[in-house]
């Protein structure tokens, strides 16, 4: 039996030329890991978590799970692609196994099975196998479909925009729309030449057979084949420069976070895990607000993405994100968007160079005595109804208290970090850890969502406990310690990006705003809550740009017909108080006003 | 580097010289960011910053040095920020005074 | 029979347009929201540049409404406004054959500046709680003790786009001027400091008063924004501004902190202007045709302004703007009716 034909070489070197690169392209990412992750690896690669991963692959890389959670036809979609063509390539060989046996045949034969029963004569009529192969191809094409109508109606699809692609992708999209049906094309011709033949191959080649005329058939049969070949050759050929790459880097990806790596402040190796796992769906093009609000259509993560994969980030890119975490927060393949966004924006010279903080040293700003340290933040002290909230609370329930920063403080070093300066902010984060251990606090109360997520996430302080100040407040409220009047008052309550998506703090604000009145939810809301557009992390837009952000969120705020609107960050206080018509208090002046003495 | 600088300093004149300044990279700066024009010099941002409270750093100086081609010393100067993005809340013309720091440090060479 | 006119709005502005227009042989007709005509003038102690009191320039504008039996209409608001007429909030309509629009402005509310801690701190007043405070009890701390140290500011709410106020107020500086003069009369030791950003002196004797107020009273004037203000536990206030002409961060602690509060559109203009098709400048006053010969003309033939209802004026440019209202809704009934 023979298993070639000329058609086959472009498949057959394509197919090669594709997994020689991918598997250097993982290779190379392998070698470049840092010791670190490394070590993280051979630590959790005999655990349960590989048994967690390889069941994590199966839902997510062929079944698309996520993708179906937040809009059912894309998921559908990607689905019908990924699990579809994969059921082809298994039960393909299932139905060569059941005919030769298991035998060694090379891969074209599976592939090209039918071509290759006409050459080699093989009684291959099995009606079951061939309609389940239809079906599959069926499943396939509908895929195929659905892929064209969102490139024509995206709105259709429940997407308001669609991703722009790059030249590598258009080369690699075009050849894959063209697989499906060149492989329907060339196995119906083969159905309308020899018989045979499923449900869709069977009754469209036989429907051929009756329009085209034999010669007609016998002449266009072997460049049918031919073009099916060329065209998965070429997509092959371009997979690994284009976004499908995504479909073999999701699986390592996948494995390489269960063993608990992470992407950080710093560029690494694994970042290229993350940044080619971006199939380009643009689900995150919607929930963007510089899209929805200002029609800004380059910087979406899926386009960041995309610079950054081909080295072509502009900083204006890099720049132009409020890292407000919407995106990442429906992302398919929870791709780390904002931390890597943070790390390329580490592009320029991140030099803490001699003297440039020296002028930290020796500065001692703070007063008072207690075991709970307070501190309230550079953009508090802005807002001097908060702190003064906060220390009419302390007083209530007697805690002495340790103020940082109450005549002025050092920045927590985070506004540094988001604009890439990773090492000039770690001055910040030694002066801060080293007053907090010098007054030997035993719990940081912060007022701003900003500096708690960095004493969170990029200060060791071990043996102290960070809290926002709803945290504190609940805890005080609910251990009995601080007793607050309930009144007729409507709240409807802001999440701040870092304090809600950031820190998962979702429910301490609305346990202490029921505490004191009634919360009417706005309609984005939690992991889904809009941005007040003030974010520290955009150095791109203007301040009519943050305005017009701050006005629509505003506005959602205000549809609650509520009294007052309530946030726990000092900058979207800021940035809603400037738009709001009515009073918008941070949650510590709403406590203040209701303490029960 | 006074050694290096001696024969220079003393010959540099007080005056902020106009005529021999290069304003290229100036104009560079504000026409990427023109709201940079815009400064009244309210000082809002200098009395309201956390870097000066500590230390002798005054961004409305240095931006307006800069506007006049003056830019010896702004880098270093300018790195002393701790970009916390107060100066940006209080500014009554409402400059994106972080991004204008940023942008000053990239012209002024650091990448 | 004589043409009537609606004013909208009995403040300074609204009582000259009626008085001209009465002297026209119009029939002017005012619709007030408030109990009394006066507006904001109502309350204000002494007049700038000259100490003039207030109170001798509201009183015979008054009298003389009163004496040519103007028809009033009190406690009522005006929601919707045409050139033939307008209609309250009761729902009555007054018909009229043209309409003058004297609603003038609104007080910034100082509490949006929350650097400043109006309403929080004790001893944070605005420069209107001062005039009141001139005309009442007299000016003491909260605690009833004299200041040594004031501390006045101006741009409150003016010129700042984080209000959305971009505009000028144009009579705070003046005003600043003036109480810094009455403040050191009545606290002849005190330290008195007017922190501005630019000092705009375009009336007359203004620039001269000015000069008074720096050689004679000897205030002080900083040229600096302040931009935070916090208060000490003995209910001082500790400002921090830059001293923008020495370059260096300031810090002081003061008695008293005066707001020199600007003045902003009315929040019900947008509605009003909405339903009657008028147009609105971009900082929510109503626009005029232009600043020439239409400077008391609407879009809208038949509805007229008068005085601050178009951008922020003096009293005296509101008093002289009302005699040009009323002499161009007399040219624009003649027109009309009387072909």
């Amino acid at each position: 039996m023979t298993f070639f034909a000329p058609f086959t070489i472009p498949f057959i070197a394509g197919a090669l030329f594709m997994f020689a690169a991918i598997f250097l392209k993982w290779l190379w990412w392998t070698v470049k890991l840092p010791k670190v992750d490394r070590r993280l690896i051979l630590h959790n690669f005999f655990t349960r978590n590989t048994l967690v991963a390889v069941w994590e692959v199966v839902r997510e890389s062929l079944l698309h799970i996520r993708i179906f959670r937040v809009n059912p036809l894309l998921g559908y979609m990607h689905m019908s692609l990924a699990f579809g063509w994969f059921l082809l390539i298994v039960v393909g060989w299932i139905e060569t196994s059941v005919y030769l046996g298991w035998e060694m045949i090379p891969i074209q034969g599976h592939i090209f099975f039918k071509y290759f029963t006409q050459v080699n004569n093989i009684d291959a009529h099995s009606a079951l196998l061939e309609n389940l192969m239809d079906g599959l191809l069926l499943l396939v094409l509908s895929g195929v479909a659905l892929a064209w109508f969102k490139r024509m109606a995206s709105r259709a699809m429940g997407m308001r925009r669609a991703t722009k692609h790059a030249l590598y992708d258009r080369i690699a999209l075009s050849a894959l729309w063209f697989v499906f049906p060149a492989r329907l094309v060339a196995e119906s011709l083969t159905a309308a030449i020899y018989g045979g033949g499923g449900f869709l191959t069977g009754s469209l080649g036989s429907w051929l057979g009756g329009v085209v005329p034999t010669e007609m058939l016998a002449l266009i049969y072997e460049p049918s084949w031919w073009f099916y070949s060329s065209v998965l050759g070429l997509f092959f050929v371009a997979l690994p420069f284009s976004r499908y790459m995504h479909i073999f880097t999701e699986i390592p990806l996948i494995f390489l976070r269960r063993w608990q790596l992470r992407p950080t402040l710093e560029r690494k190796s694994y970042d290229n895990f993350e940044v080619e796992a971006c199939s380009r769906c643009g689900i995150c093009i919607d929930p963007c607000q510089l899209q929805a609000d200002l029609g800004i259509h380059d910087t979406q993560s899926v386009y960041y993405l995309r610079d950054r994969r081909y080295n072509m980030l502009s900083l204006k890119v890099a720049n132009n994100c409020l890292m407000c975490g919407r995106c990442e927060a429906v992302c398919p393949v929870g791709i780390n968007l904002t931390t890597l966004r943070i790390n390329s924006r580490a592009m320029r010279r991140n030099i803490p160079h001699e003297g440039r903080y020296g002028y930290l040293t020796n500065i001692d700003r703070s007063s008072g005595v207690g075991k709970v340290g307070y501190f309230a933040g550079c953009m508090t002290s802005l807002l001097p109804a908060v702190q003064r909230s906060m220390m009419q609370i302390f007083n209530a329930v007697g805690e002495d208290v340790w103020y940082a920063d109450k005549d002025g403080g050092v920045c927590c070093g985070r506004p540094l970090m988001l604009s890439g300066e990773t090492d000039a902010a770690r001055k910040m984060v030694a002066y801060n850890t080293d007053l907090f251990r010098r007054y030997e606090i035993t719990t940081l109360v912060t007022s701003c969502p900003i500096c708690l997520r960095s004493f969170r996430d990029n200060y060791r302080l071990d043996g102290i406990e960070v809290l926002h100040h709803s945290e504190y407040i609940e805890r005080l409220i609910t251990e009995g310690r601080l007793r607050v009047a309930a009144g007729a008052e409507v709240y409807s309550y802001h999440d701040p990006c870092e304090l809600g998506r950031g820190l998962k703090i979702y429910d301490s604000p609305r346990r202490v705003i029921e505490a004191v009145g009634t919360l009417r939810e706005a309609e984005h809301n939690r992991r889904d809550a809009l941005c007040c557009g003030g974010s520290l992390a955009n150095t791109v837009i203007d301040d009519g740009k943050q305005q017009r952000i701050a006005r629509r969120m505003t506005a959602e705020l205000e549809a609650t017909g509520c009294d007052t609107i309530v946030t726990s960050c000092p900058l979207c206080q800021k940035s809603i108080a400037r738009t709001a018509t009515r009073p918008t208090l941070d949650i510590a002046e709403v406590i203040a006003q209701r303490i029960v003495s | 580097m006074a050694i290096l600088n001696f024969g220079y300093a003393i010959s540099r004149p007080r005056a902020i010289d106009v005529d021999n300044n290069d304003l290229r990279k100036s104009n560079d700066i504000i026409a990427e960011m023109p709201e940079l024009q815009a400064c009244i010099g309210c000082g809002s941002c200098t009395a309201s910053c956390t870097a000066a409270a500590i230390t002798d750093f005054n961004f409305r100086k240095l931006h307006t040095a800069v506007r006049r081609g003056e830019y010896k010393g702004v880098y270093d100067e300018l790195s002393k920020c701790m970009l916390c993005g107060k100066c940006r809340l209080v500014c009554p013309r409402g400059i994106n005074t972080r991004g204008l720091v940023m942008l000053i440090k990239r012209k002024l060479g650091d990448f | 029979m004589a043409y009537r006119v609606v004013i909208v709005g009995g403040g300074a502005a609204g009582m000259q347009t009626a008085l001209e227009l009465k002297s026209r042989g119009i029939e002017p007709v005012i619709v007030e929201r408030d109990i009394e005509l006066g507006g904001k003038v109502r309350g204000w102690h002494k007049l700038f540049p000259t100490f003039v009191p207030a109170s001798d320039v509201l009183f015979p504008l008054a009298q003389r409404v009163k004496a040519a039996r103007v028809r009033c209409f009190y406690g009522q608001e005006v929601t919707d406004i045409a050139s033939d007429g307008v209609t309250l909030r009761s729902g009555e309509r007054i018909p009229a054959d043209a309409v003058v629009m004297a609603t003038g402005f609104t007080l910034f509310d100082a509490h949006r500046k929350q650097e400043y801690g109006y309403g929080l701190y004790d001893n944070v007043i605005t420069s209107v709680d001062l005039e009141r405070m001139m005309n009442g009890g007299g000016v003491t701390l909260a605690d009833g003790t004299k200041p040594q140290r004031i501390a006045i500011l101006h741009c409150v709410g003016s010129r700042d786009e984080k209000v959305g106020q971009r505009h000028c107020s144009k009579v705070c500086c003046i005003t600043g001027v003036k109480q810094a003069i009455e403040l050191r009369e009545m606290f002849p030791d005190a330290d008195i400091f007017n922190f501005y950003m630019d000092i705009r002196m375009f009336g007359p004797g203004y620039e001269e008063l000015y000069r008074e107020a720096q050689e004679k009273y000897n205030i002080h004037f900083v040229r600096g924004r302040i931009s935070e203000a916090a208060e000490t536990i003995d209910k001082r206030i500790q400002i921090k501004a830059e001293d923008t002409l020495t370059g260096r961060p300031l810090r002081m602690t003061i008695d008293m902190l005066v707001l020199l509060v600007g003045m902003s559109a009315n929040y019900e203009n947008e509605g009003i202007a909405q339903r009657a098709g008028l147009e609105l400048a971009p900082n929510g006053y109503f626009k005029t045709v232009d600043n020439f010969l239409g400077a008391v003309s609407s879009n809208r033939r038949g509805i007229f302004y008068a005085g601050a209802v178009t951008g922020a004026k003096s009293l005296a440019d509101t008093l002289a703007e009302a005699s040009l209202t009323a002499s161009a809704v007399d040219d624009y009934l003649k027109e009309v009716f009387n072909k």
